[in-house]
């Protein structure tokens, strides 16, 4: 299996190495869609944004075609968000993602590429709000 | 309310349907097709579109800023997905207060499917308001 060997070796020379950073607005029209769609009719999400918003302002996880080469599909295995300061509307975010780790494991059906997302947020005037950790799993 | 270990939270129970699943993905613009098309999700062995980890995420994230209203800040959340949820299933959201330590509280929180099992388990940490 040496393609999925070097779908890590490739993915394991990225961590660490920042991906391109995407800044936007927190919008009020955006953060209230957010709200809607989970069902949080929270009054305060007029003012701030809910504690998973940030992920809808840049993708969660870089996009790798790499690791795509890998078994046929994406699964979620959890997020770790960590809050500095709030994220208001009216705030621009500037999101910076990276591969901080990646790493092949057995599964129930066959082995599973593990790779661990980090993605720093930082708002306008340079505070650094939240930082964001999430396992994407290739099956 | 003073905040005590033990203190569970009070549950919220949603119940998410093929339409909000579009509807969140339009939101926060994830359109990876085994959430709303059915025959995708069937192509990579999934019994059918499931919802998003980081909406049943938004759902524990409601059950502890609900609870906790102005009484505090959220520190740290973290989740980890252990089984997928269908739509057109009632998503039981619940949790409970570990640890007290200072201005500091530890959450337990966890999101069970039909059966009760745990399909998303989780913590959160809290810094309560002196």
């Amino acid at each position: 299996m040496s393609t999925t060997t070097s779908v890590v070796d490739r993915l394991r020379a990225r961590i660490g190495v920042d991906g391109s950073a995407i800044t936007a607005p927190v919008e009020a029209g955006h953060v209230k869609r957010f709200a809607e769609a989970i069902g949080d009719p929270n009054p305060r999400w007029s003012k701030e944004a809910p504690p998973t918003f940030l992920v809808a302002l840049a993708p969660a996880s870089l996009h790798l075609a790499e690791a795509e080469e890998y078994g046929k599909g994406w699964l979620n295995g959890g997020n770790r968000f960590e809050y500095f300061a709030p994220v208001r509307i009216g705030d621009t975010i500037t999101a910076t993602g990276r591969v901080a780790d990646a790493y092949e494991k057995p599964g129930s059906t066959g082995n599973l590429l593990f790779i661990i997302f980090e993605t720093d947020y930082v708002n306008q005037s340079g505070e650094l709000v939240a930082r964001l950790r999430g396992t994407a799993i290739r099956r | 309310m003073k905040v005590e270990a033990g203190q569970e939270l009070p549950e919220l129970v949603k119940h998410p349907t093929t339409r909000q699943l579009v509807q969140y993905a339009g939101a926060q613009g994830d359109f990876y097709e085994i959430h709303y098309d059915q025959a995708y999700a069937q192509s990579v062995a999934l019994p059918g579109v499931i919802l998003h980890g980081l909406l049943k995420a938004s759902f524990l994230g409601q059950l502890v800023t609900d609870w906790l209203g102005d009484r505090g800040t959220l520190k740290t959340f973290e989740v980890s997905y252990r089984g997928i949820d269908q739509p057109g299933h009632p998503y039981r959201c619940r949790g409970r207060v570990t640890r007290v330590d200072g201005d500091e509280a530890e959450l337990e929180v966890w999101g069970e499917d039909e059966a009760g099992k745990r399909t998303t388990v989780g913590t959160a940490t809290v810094q309560i308001r002196a």
